[in-house]
C-alpha cells in the first residue's frame, strides 16, 4: 500500500513538475530586459530578419530583441489563444495587415497612439502611403508597417525578345500583348502566362476593373459583372492555350524557359535567381497601358502590439526605438527581395540597384500598389486558395463559382459573434 | 545470534502482514490514476468543453456566447453554406470510407497470409511493406504527388499518358485512396501476421488430409481464426478513415471543385481559417461527425459480433 503511495506520489509530482517548468519559462521569458518578437518569417527571408536583429542588438540598446519566428498558421492559431491567456504575449508582432481590423474587433490589439508623440518620426511622411494608411482603424494606429510586399510579373529577357519586342517598351505588360505574343509563342510549345497565385491574379484584375469587395465594409460583393468579366478573361486566355494549363506546374515551365511571363510575389526572386534563364521584372499583367490604371496587388507586414494586460511603459517605447530603428536600416530586408516600407530606402543606391526597387521608384508605381483591405478578406482568402482555378479550368461554371464565394464569405460574416 | 533471531522473525512478520492485508476498494484507482489524468487531460476534457462549445458562439478570443441548438439548425436544417459543407463534407467522408477500408482490410491480409507463407526474403518484405506507416503525411504525400504528376510523374512517362491525376475525377478519388492503403498497410498487416501465427498447424493437415483447396482453408480456417482481429482492425480503420484531413488537403487541396473536400477539412478551415474562428460552428459539426462514427462502429460491432 505504501508502495502504492509512494507510486501515485511520484506520478502527481511529475505532472507538477512540468506545469511549474512551464510556468517558470513564460516568466523567464517576461522578466527579462528583452523585447521579445514574434513574425512569420521562416522561410530564407527568416535569416535576413535575424541578420536585422543581430545589427540592431550589436548598438547595444537597453531592451535588446529576441527574434521567434513561427510558421505562420502556427502563429495565427497561437495569437488569439495566448492573448486570452494573458500569458506569454511577446512585445512585438508581426502580421498582415489584412489582419488588423478584425484583430482590432476581437480586442487582440493596443494601438500604438499614446507613444507615437514621441517618436515623430514614425509617421505617414516616412512611409509608403498604401502600407502606412492600413495600419490605422477607425482613427488609432494599430500598424507599422515594415514592408509592401507585391506580386509582379518575371519575364525572360530571350523569349520576350521573340515574342513581344515592344510589349516592355512603356512597362506595362497588357493582357492583349500577352495574347499576341502567346499566338505566336504556342506554335513553338511555349506558354506566354504562368497561372499562378490565383489571388493576387484575380483581385489585381478585379481592382483593376473597379470592383470592389464591400460596398459597406460589412456585405460583401463580389457576385457581379466586373467578377465574372475578370475569371472570363482569365478561361477564354486558357482555352486560347495562351496561358499554362491545368496540371502544368507553371514555375517549372518558367525556369525551363518555356513561359515567358510569370506573375509572382516578389519574395520568389532569390527562388528564380536560381534557375539559368535571364529574366527581369515588370508589373503584373494589365488590362490599360494608362500607368495611372495599374494595379499591383500588395500586401504589407506590420508590427503590431499585441494586447497586453499590464503594458510596460518602458519597454513599449524600447520596442518603438527597436521600429524606427528599422525604417532607418532597412536594406537587409530589401536584400531578402522585399521591399521595405520605409521611403528612408529609395535614397539608397544598393537598395536602388535591385530588382524590386521600381515599385517605389515613383509616385505612379507607388499608387499602383494596392492592399485589398477588407475586414474580412479572411474568409475570402481562404475561399480563392481553396477553390483557385475552378472556374478558369472548367471545373465549374463562372456564375456557380462566383455565387458559391459570395454566400460563403457572407454567411461566414453572418455567423461572427457580435461586436 | 538472538538479536539475528529476532530480525528475522520481525522480517517475516512484516511479510506475513503484507501479504495477509486485503486490498481496500480504492486499491484499483491507485493503478487507474495515472492514465485517468491523461485521459481527463487530453481527452475527457476537451471532449465535453468541445460539446459545451459547439452550442455557443466563440471566436477562441472572447467568452463564449451561448446560444443553445442554433449552431446545430444551422448546419442541419437551413440553406447557409455550413449546411452544404456538412453535407457535402459527410458525403465525402463516407464515400472515402467505403473505398478505402476494403482495401485497407484486404490488402494487409493478403499480405500478411503470403508472408505466413514464409517466402524466401520474407523479412525485407515485411519490413518493406511496414515502412511506409512509418512516414508522415507529408513526406508520403510528396512522394505520390511526384508519382502522379502530370508533367514529369513516373505514370504518365511510363505510359504516355497526359492525364491530370489529382485534377479531375474520379482519379482524385483514386489518387487519395492509393495513397492512403500504401501508407496504413504496415499496421493491420502486423496485427494479421501476428494473429495468423497463432493459428494451430493441425487444422490445415486435417484440411490437407481432406483434400481441401487453399481457397476453401482460407476461408473456413484462417479467416474464421482470426475473426477477432479482423473485427479490431475493421472498427480502428473505419474510425480511422473517418477522420480523413492530411491526404485531401495536400494532394488535392479539396479539389477539383470542392469533391474531395471532406468534412474534417471544413470543421479545421472553419475554426481556425484566416479568418475569425468559427468554433462553435466547427464543434457542432464535429460533434455530428463523433456521432457518426460511434453509431457506424456500433453497427459493425453488432454485425460481426460473436454469435456463438
Amino acid at each position: 500500500m505504501k508502495k502504492l503511495r509512494v507510486l501515485f506520489m511520484l506520478t502527481f509530482s511529475l505532472f507538477l513538475s512540468f506545469f511549474i517548468s512551464s510556468k517558470t519559462d513564460f516568466v523567464h521569458a517576461a522578466s527579462n530586459k528583452q523585447i521579445v518578437f514574434w513574425n512569420p518569417f521562416t522561410g530564407p527571408d527568416g535569416t535576413n530578419m535575424q541578420k536585422l536583429i543581430n545589427q540592431y542588438n550589436k548598438t547595444n540598446p537597453e531592451y535588446k530583441v529576441k527574434n521567434v519566428s513561427l510558421t505562420e498558421s502556427d502563429m495565427y492559431s497561437k495569437i488569439p489563444t495566448i492573448v486570452n491567456s494573458g500569458k506569454g504575449i511577446p512585445d512585438l508582432q508581426i502580421v498582415h495587415v489584412e489582419r488588423i481590423k478584425d484583430y482590432v474587433h476581437n480586442g487582440l490589439l493596443d494601438s500604438y497612439d499614446p507613444y507615437l508623440s514621441q517618436f515623430p518620426q514614425i509617421k505617414g511622411k516616412n512611409y509608403v502611403p498604401e502600407a502606412w494608411k492600413n495600419g490605422k482603424y477607425e482613427g488609432h494606429r494599430y500598424g507599422v508597417p515594415l514592408d509592401i510586399h507585391t506580386t509582379f510579373m518575371y519575364y525572360n529577357k530571350d523569349l520576350v525578345k521573340k515574342y513581344a519586342p515592344h510589349a516592355l517598351d512603356d512597362n506595362i505588360v497588357t493582357f492583349k500583348e500577352i495574347e499576341e505574343a502567346g499566338k505566336k509563342s504556342q506554335k513553338d510549345g511555349i506558354t506566354a502566362l504562368g497561372l499562378t497565385w490565383w489571388k493576387p491574379l484575380f483581385l489585381s484584375l478585379y481592382g483593376q476593373m473597379g470592383g470592389k469587395l464591400t460596398k459597406d465594409g460589412r456585405n460583401p460583393t463580389f457576385n457581379n459583372a466586373t467578377s465574372k468579366k475578370a475569371i472570363n478573361l482569365y478561361k477564354r486566355l486558357r482555352e486560347e492555350k495562351i496561358t499554362s494549363q491545368d496540371g502544368q506546374d507553371p514555375m517549372q515551365l518558367f525556369l525551363t524557359g518555356k513561359d515567358i511571363f510569370f506573375p509572382e510575389g516578389i519574395w520568389m526572386n532569390n527562388q528564380i535567381k536560381e534557375g539559368k534563364i535571364k529574366y527581369g521584372v515588370t508589373n503584373m499583367p494589365q488590362i490599360s497601358s494608362n500607368p495611372n490604371k495599374m494595379v499591383n496587388w500588395s500586401s504589407s507586414h506590420q508590427f503590431v502590439l499585441l494586447k497586453q494586460p499590464k503594458r510596460s511603459k518602458a519597454k513599449t517605447k524600447a520596442t518603438l526605438k527597436f521600429i524606427n530603428w528599422v525604417r532607418l536600416h532597412s536594406l537587409t530586408w530589401a536584400e531578402a527581395g522585399q521591399n521595405p516600407a520605409s521611403l528612408a530606402i529609395t535614397k539608397n543606391a544598393k537598395y536602388n540597384n535591385m530588382q524590386q526597387s521600381f515599385l517605389l521608384s515613383n509616385k505612379t508605381e507607388q499608387n499602383s500598389l494596392t492592399i485589398f483591405d477588407y475586414r474580412y478578406n479572411g474568409y475570402l482568402a481562404d475561399y480563392l486558395d481553396r477553390y483557385a482555378y475552378d472556374a478558369v479550368f472548367n471545373k465549374t461554371s463562372i456564375s456557380k463559382y462566383l455565387k458559391k464565394m459570395q454566400n460563403t464569405v457572407q454567411d461566414e460574416v453572418d455567423a461572427q459573434m457580435a461586436d | 545470534m538472538e538479536d539475528m533471531l529476532n530480525t528475522a522473525k520481525t522480517a517475516e512478520n512484516v511479510r506475513t502482514k503484507s501479504r495477509n492485508s486485503k486490498p481496500t476498494k480504492s486499491h484499483p484507482l491507485y493503478y487507474l490514476l495515472p492514465h485517468l489524468i491523461i485521459f481527463s487531460i487530453f481527452f475527457l476534457i476537451p471532449l465535453v468543453f468541445g460539446i459545451y462549445v459547439s452550442f455557443t458562439k466563440w471566436d477562441l478570443v472572447r467568452t463564449p456566447d451561448f446560444v443553445g441548438l442554433e449552431n446545430y439548425k444551422n448546419i442541419l436544417f437551413s440553406n447557409s453554406i455550413f449546411h452544404d459543407q456538412l453535407t457535402s463534407g459527410l458525403w465525402h467522408t463516407i464515400l472515402f470510407v467505403l473505398l478505402s477500408v476494403p482495401f485497407c482490410i484486404v490488402v494487409p491480409l493478403l499480405l500478411a497470409v503470403a508472408l505466413n507463407t514464409k517466402p524466401f526474403l520474407g523479412k525485407f518484405f515485411q519490413g518493406l511493406f511496414y515502412l511506409p506507416s512509418l512516414f508522415s503525411i507529408s513526406a508520403v504525400v510528396i512522394v505520390w504527388s511526384l508519382i502522379f504528376n502530370p508533367n514529369y510523374g513516373p505514370l504518365n512517362t511510363l505510359f504516355h499518358l497526359n492525364q491530370v491525376w489529382t485534377g479531375t475525377q474520379p482519379w482524385a478519388w483514386m489518387t487519395i485512396v492509393i495513397l492512403t492503403v500504401w501508407w496504413t498497410i504496415g499496421g493491420n498487416m502486423i496485427i494479421y501476421q501476428a494473429a495468423l501465427n497463432g493459428i494451430s498447424k493441425d487444422y490445415y493437415e486435417a484440411a490437407d488430409m481432406d483434400g481441401a483447396s487453399s481457397w476453401s482453408k482460407f476461408i473456413h480456417i484462417t479467416l474464421p481464426s482470426i475473426r477477432g482481429q479482423l473485427l479490431y482492425t475493421i472498427v480502428t480503420t473505419t474510425i480511422a478513415q473517418f477522420n480523413i484531413y492530411g491526404q485531401p488537403l495536400m494532394l488535392t487541396n479539396g479539389g477539383p471543385n470542392g469533391s474531395t473536400s471532406v468534412l474534417m477539412m471544413n470543421i479545421q478551415q472553419n475554426a481556425f481559417g484566416s479568418g475569425q474562428s468559427l468554433a462553435g460552428l466547427s464543434s457542432a459539426m464535429a460533434v455530428i461527425l463523433g456521432i457518426c462514427i460511434t453509431v457506424v462502429s456500433m453497427v459493425q460491432l453488432y454485425l460481426l459480433r460473436d454469435k456463438d
